[in-house]
């Protein structure tokens, strides 16, 4: 496909060069294309050339948001793989609460779902959606259950039902624009029909088992006016690449053949390899209870996806555990490869260090920092952090490398001036820099003490030999 | 509306590389074959060969091990025979021996030393194996040759050469020997497409060289390795002969991350988190292209295998299931 460049989009500016939007016209240009400023920030634009600007910047994968306060935005994508950009929406994660739990119960998963998070290198990862399953097939207690959960929480929601009695009811009492959950061949007519006479906003999950059909579906969707539309390829329950190769289909036809009516958000249901696995042979069964064994698959099936395109999940269990490698994933694949990972280099007081406090070298790679900080912060260290500017890479990266050196140290305790804050001179090195002393030392003129290898043991490291490292220092260093 | 599945047309294929020899050449009766595939995705056509997994083992003691591992292989430990023996009950495809005694800093094993355990672990089980060294730069090429003539004619893949050894050494105990060899580079395509190269001009047939671009457990550089794979089969699909190698990943250093093998009760039971986390590395780099899985944990290596091997199945339309009122 064609390639725009910013050249393309400059030509349409008004090219006043008045900063109003903060850049000139050329830079803003170039902003719009990296999808890092929003069209809007400029007052002057003619609507003609807006609606041009915005299908050269529009990604072949449409954007599809739903929610209220809180929102999920789905899809706009670009490419098929993250080096050759950066994919830009992370794959929401929904879990489900059924219908038939007592009021109580429905509040306390939806609480559940909006509190869960998972602190990794500084980020909060967290649940996005919160799915209202029909499991009664009865309206009032459909109805019902998304009053609570609207209540107790300001979560984005899915409805789920087989049932349009349920549908027409529920889109009565929604408050915000939901996603629903799902229209097929068989139905779309009907649920077309009532989203039109309800006249509410929302987002339209079309479901099936083959791409032409969910292509078919799409286009009568763009037809009636409905333009957010999530994909839903089944699940395959016993072959997780059947549902794979339908997503890769689907977005293959859209970023690589520039098909229209496949430049949707995809949507995947491991929840139902959960369900399967509760009633049938499934790996792990060998090793753990049925229920753990279900929960493994879930997650299995989960990362199998968001690998290869789901743009949003529905999954059914809340341990940490089964969310741990899901949501690390998640983080892993959405990082922007055009960005480095790294924080400032600088010195950073933990807790509240005096003269006394030991001092402490480490990289400015973020999940270095963050790890570090994490585990101090868990185990009450105390300390003089020196993060040290080793173009954002972690120890051993850098040990290799060469940037975690003596004259990268001398330059760090020279701008930061941690010698008028301790009374000492002496720093703690990670064991895998322990190769580094020696240069250190003689850069620095600073006592280089090597510490643990993992940062989680440096407490107890230094609650059981920092005083004697120091009382030993000061005894050398008498004159 | 009208529509096509989008099938692309690839000027190359992956080389396929074979590993043990079938009775009537000589060999131990067992054949594993990895690689082979003309296109990225099943749709387009199913891989002729299904992953493979092969089991770590070690030629002596491992007690660092988390628990929830060790637990499979305390009573087997002290006996890489057993411990062989063990993994293929466990349903490995092949096995990994690592000698790491023959480290100076460990026990300083001989070269000869590591062969006889390598003759002894050859007469103990019929899986094809993987020879690995001590990560000693200095002494790995002897270690592996010698373990090489030991297993002469049994197309084991030695692991591995890389830019930091003799890997002269290594390429003519290969072509010597009959074996495969292993390249191993740093998350870099060039640096992958260099060695092969080196490895080449050294003597050694391309057919019979695996790369191993680096496997970053999840959550500790994952994306660098998620991008190195993907390029080198995408450039191997589009007929670049010096990268259309098989490739495979050292699933195993998922056990490495923090969120795996740490006790903190917050996170649940160490168990679930480990088996997972080798099962997320692994199936993400399946999805790269990786064909060859080095892997520690049973639970790990039993979802791999059995999930993985779908990849040889025709694509089959999926059906409804109704969740809703599960
Ligand atoms: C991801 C990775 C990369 C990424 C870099 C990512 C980044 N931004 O850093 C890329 C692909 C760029 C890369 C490149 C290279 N890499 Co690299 N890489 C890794 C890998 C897989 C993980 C590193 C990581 O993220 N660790 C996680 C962080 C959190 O760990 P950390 O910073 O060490 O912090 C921990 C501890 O040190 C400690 N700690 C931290 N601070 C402090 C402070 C104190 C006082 C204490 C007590 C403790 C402490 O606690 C932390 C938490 O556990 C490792 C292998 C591995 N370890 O699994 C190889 C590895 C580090 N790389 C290696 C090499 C050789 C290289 C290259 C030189 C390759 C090359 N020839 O080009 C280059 C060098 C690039 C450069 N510096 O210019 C080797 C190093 C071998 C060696 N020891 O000599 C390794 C070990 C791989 C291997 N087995 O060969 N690499
Ligand atoms: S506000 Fe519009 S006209 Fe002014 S500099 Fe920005 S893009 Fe150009």
């Amino acid at each position: 496909m064609k390639k725009v460049n910013a050249m393309d989009i400059y030509k349409l500016l008004p090219k006043r060069n008045c900063k109003k939007c903060g850049y000139t016209c050329m830079a803003f240009a170039t902003k719009l294309l990296e999808r890092e400023e929003s069209l809007d920030k400029c007052p002057f634009l003619t609507e003609e050339n807006r609606k041009k600007i915005l299908e050269l910047i529009s990604p072949p994968v449409r954007e599809v948001s739903f929610g209220g306060k809180k929102k999920v935005v789905l899809g706009g994508e670009e490419v098929m793989y993250r080096y050759q950009k950066t994919f830009f929406n992370p794959t929401a994660i929904g879990v489900d609460v059924e219908d038939t739990l007592t009021e109580e119960e429905i509040r306390e998963r939806a609480k559940k779902i909006e509190d869960f998070v998972f602190e990794r290198t500084g980020e909060k990862l967290k649940l996005d959606f919160i799915v209202i399953r029909n499991k009664s097939q009865d309206p009032e207690k459909f109805v019902k259950a998304i009053k609570i959960v609207e209540e107790a929480t300001e979560m984005p929601i899915c409805l789920a039902t087989n049932n349009l009695e349920s549908l027409k009811k529920a889109l009565d009492v929604v408050k915000q624009k939901p996603l629903i959950y799902s229209a097929t061949k068989e139905n779309l007519d009907e649920i077309l029909k009532i989203i039109k006479e309800k006249n509410k906003e929302v987002a339209l999950v079309l479901s099936s088992g083959d791409v032409k059909e969910l292509k078919y579906m799409a286009a009568k969707c763009l037809v009636n006016g409905l333009e957010d539309v999530v994909l839903e390829p089944y699940l395959d329950p016993e072959d997780v690449f059947n549902t794979v190769d339908m997503n890769v289909m689907i977005r293959r036809s859209a970023i690589e053949r520039g098909d229209k009516y496949l430049g949707f958000p995809i949507l995947n249901c491991p929840i139902v390899s959960y369900f399967y696995a509760l009633n049938n042979p499934v790996p792990p069964d060998e090793f753990f209870s049925k229920e753990d064994s279900a929960k493994i698959y879930e997650a299995t099936v989960s990362a199998t996806l968001l690998n290869r395109y789901a743009d949003a999940l529905i999954i059914h269990n809340l341990d940490i555990w089964e969310l741990m490698p899901i949501l690390t994933l998640r983080q892993a694949i959405y990082t922007d490869p055009r960005k480095p990972q790294e924080v400032e280099p600088g010195l950073y007081p933990i807790g509240n260090p005096d003269e006394n406090s030991p001092v402490i070298l480490t990289t400015n790679f973020s999940l270095t920092f963050y790890t570090v900080t994490g585990d101090f912060e868990k185990d009450n260290v105390t300390c003089w952090l020196l993060v040290m500017d080793t173009g954002g890479k972690a120890v051993d990266v850098s040990v290799a490398g060469g940037q975690y050196n003596g004259e990268n140290a001398k330059k760090l305790i020279e701008e930061t001036g941690i010698a008028e804050k301790v009374n000492h001179r002496i720093i703690i090195l990670p064991a895998l820099a322990a190769s580094t002393r020696g240069d250190i030392e003689e850069k620095t003129g600073w006592t280089c003490v090597v510490g643990t290898r993992d940062s989680s043991q440096v407490g107890e490291f230094l609650r059981k030999n920092w005083d004697r490292i120091l009382k030993e220092w000061r005894e050398k260093n008498k004159s | 509306i009208d529509w096509e599945p989008p099938v692309e047309k690839y000027k190359g294929r992956i080389r396929e590389v074979s590993f043990g020899k079938p009775k009537s050449e000589g060999g131990r009766g067992v054949v594993v074959k990895i690689g082979g595939q003309r296109a990225l995705y099943r749709f387009e056509e199913p891989q002729p060969n299904p992953p493979v997994v092969t089991f770590d083992i070690f030629d002596m003691p491992m007690p660092s091990f988390p628990k929830p591992i060790r637990q499979y292989f305390e009573d087997v430990m002290e006996d890489p025979v057993e411990w062989a023996k063990k993994c293929v009950k466990f349903g490995a495809d092949m096995i990994t021996i690592h000698h790491i005694s023959t480290d100076p800093k460990i026990k300083d094993k001989s070269p000869k030393e590591a062969a006889k355990l390598m003759e002894d672990l050859l007469q103990a089980v019929k899986v094809p194996f993987v020879i690995g060294g001590s990560g000693n730069p200095d002494k790995d090429p002897l270690v592996l040759e010698e373990c090489a003539k030991a297993a002469e004619g049994d197309r084991c893949l030695l692991a591995s050469a890389n830019l930091e050894l003799d890997y002269k050494k290594i390429v003519n105990a290969a072509m010597k020997y009959d074996h495969n060899v292993l390249a191993w580079t740093i998350m870099d395509p060039n640096m992958a497409k260099d060695l092969n190269r080196k490895l080449i001009d050294a003597g050694l047939d391309p057919n019979r060289i695996v790369m191993d671009p680096t496997t970053c457990a999840l959550g500790y550089g994952i994306e660098f390795s998620i991008n190195a794979m993907v390029r080198l089969r995408l450039s191997g699909l589009k007929g670049d002969e010096l990268v259309n190698m098989p490739m495979s990943s050292g699933t195993t250093n998922a056990n490495g991350a923090r969120e795996a093998w740490m006790t903190n009760k917050e996170w649940g039971d160490k168990k679930y988190r480990l088996a997972l986390w080798e099962i997320t590395t692994g199936l993400t780099m399946l999805l790269c292209g990786v064909d060859l899985f080095m892997m520690l944990n049973p639970v790990a290596v039993k979802t791999l295998k059995k999930v993985g091997e779908k990849l040889t199945n025709k694509f089959k339309m999926p059906k409804k299931v109704d969740w809703i009122i599960a």
